[in-house]
């Protein structure tokens, strides 16, 4: 086997390959490995603080919407404290308005019942007049047409008589 | 005629640039050039991410290096710890090392440094010695302790002793057989199907050659596994020594 019977290359291999090493040695770690090693810290680095970052940013959204949440409640409550007080004020204003269109009716009402029972009245009077007027008219008819010639006479003779009576009482 | 037909043939080595100095051969050959090839390959990746810039959404290629340091950061974290980072530089540079020194030596006429077990060997004696280093500096006198498991009766010290020295021996061995074994499995197998589809005629010769296709796509997966195992077990030596038990 060349690897044990070639004693004389032995010692340039070792020399070599020992001299090589350190130097490749040297070489990488003075000018190989800095730029990739720092690259990768780098970059560590800067997913470490990017998830912080973004972590950070998480917590500072949550609070938002927490602030934002409560906000929004405030304003529910507000907006229903509203809607509560519209309500019972128009509720309240209707029922005002209510109570005086039924105080207005009710006055319209006894304002039309008397003015019916005076036009009650009126016609009832002048019914009466009428009526009166009528039955005497009709009393008047009936009772000429009742009164012979001779009864004539008499109630003229009469009333003639009366009228000569009430002329010598002036006299 | 006879060695060239070997399949074990290709793993010899010969000089191209001949050096000496006071008395070590020093020659530069092919496996060395292959090496210094799949370095200049993965620092010329780097590079040309670096001289474009990183960017924040990387590229293909910029992302591909990524991931492979997110992968070594991992397992330096996983087997040393927190204070594994010390270390990253050493670990990422043994990964590439060797993922490039398997890669390269899967190209055709190219060779794989990891192929020698002097190699291997070498860096497994390395990271031994560290790991044992780095535990003294540590943990001082109290380091030994190591070679006692915990919940161990004391009448069974002075066998566990010897057995932790020995477990503790075994591993940079076992380290370095491990990977030069399976680099040099692979390519001497890749050599006989080749020699066999080549020698072979042609009616037959196709099913060994269509075999080299398959196992090279497996060496390509041994190659990365086996950079990474040998990454895992320096991370988990080094962890060893840091933790005690």
């Amino acid at each position: 086997m060349p690897q044990f019977e070639q004693v004389s290359v032995f010692s340039s291999l070792i020399f070599w390959s020992v001299i090589s090493f350190v130097a490749l040695l040297f070489l990488l770690k003075k000018f190989a490995f800095p730029p990739i090693l720092e690259i990768l810290d780098a970059r560590e680095k800067k997913i470490r603080d990017d998830i912080e970052g973004a972590e950070k940013i998480n917590q500072d959204a949550e609070k938002l919407k927490a602030d934002f949440d409560r906000q929004l409640k405030t304003a529910h409550e507000k907006a229903n404290d509203i809607i509560q007080l519209a309500h019972d004020s128009s509720k309240k204003e209707t029922e005002k308005s209510l109570q005086d269109t039924q105080g207005k009716v009710r006055q319209m009402i006894k304002e039309a019942e008397h003015e019916i029972q005076a036009s009650r009245n009126k016609l009832l009077s002048e019914i009466r007049s009428y009526t009166a007027a009528l039955t005497i008219a009709s009393t008047e008819r009936i009772l000429k047409k009742a009164m012979d010639e001779k009864e004539q006479k008499r109630v003229v003779d009469e009333t003639i008589e009366e009228v000569i009576q009430e002329l010598e009482k002036r006299a | 005629m006879a060695e060239k037909e070997s399949p074990l043939h290709h793993f010899e080595l010969h000089p191209i640039v001949d050096i000496h100095l006071g008395g070590l051969d020093l020659s530069i050959n092919k496996a060395v050039i292959a090496m210094w090839i799949g370095m200049a390959v993965v620092y010329g990746l780097f590079m040309l991410v670096g001289k474009k810039g990183t960017s924040m959404i990387p590229g293909k290629l910029q992302s591909m290096l990524e991931m492979s340091l997110e992968f070594i950061k991992g397992m330096v974290k996983e087997f040393i710890g927190d204070e594994g980072m010390k270390y990253f530089n050493f670990v990422g540079t043994l990964f590439f090392f060797i993922l490039c020194c398997n890669l390269i030596g899967l190209i055709p006429g190219s060779y794989t440094i990891t192929s020698q077990l002097v190699v291997t060997g070498t860096f497994a004696v390395i990271i031994f010695v560290m790991t044992l280093i780095i535990g003294i500096s540590k943990h001082g006198g109290h380091f030994f302790s190591i070679l006692v498991p915990p919940g161990v009766p004391k009448i069974m010290i002075p066998v566990m002793v010897p057995i932790e020295i020995i477990s503790m021996l075994a591993r940079p061995i076992s380290l370095s057989v491990r990977l030069f074994a399976n680099m040099t499995a692979g390519h001497t197998v890749l050599a006989v199907l080749f020699g066999l589809g080549l020698s072979a005629p042609m009616w037959i010769g196709w099913l060994p050659l269509g075999f080299t296709v398959i196992i090279n796509g497996l060496e390509i997966a041994i190659a990365v596994i086996q950079a990474y195992i040998f990454t895992t077990l320096t991370c988990v030596y080094i962890g060893d020594v840091i933790k005690l038990h």
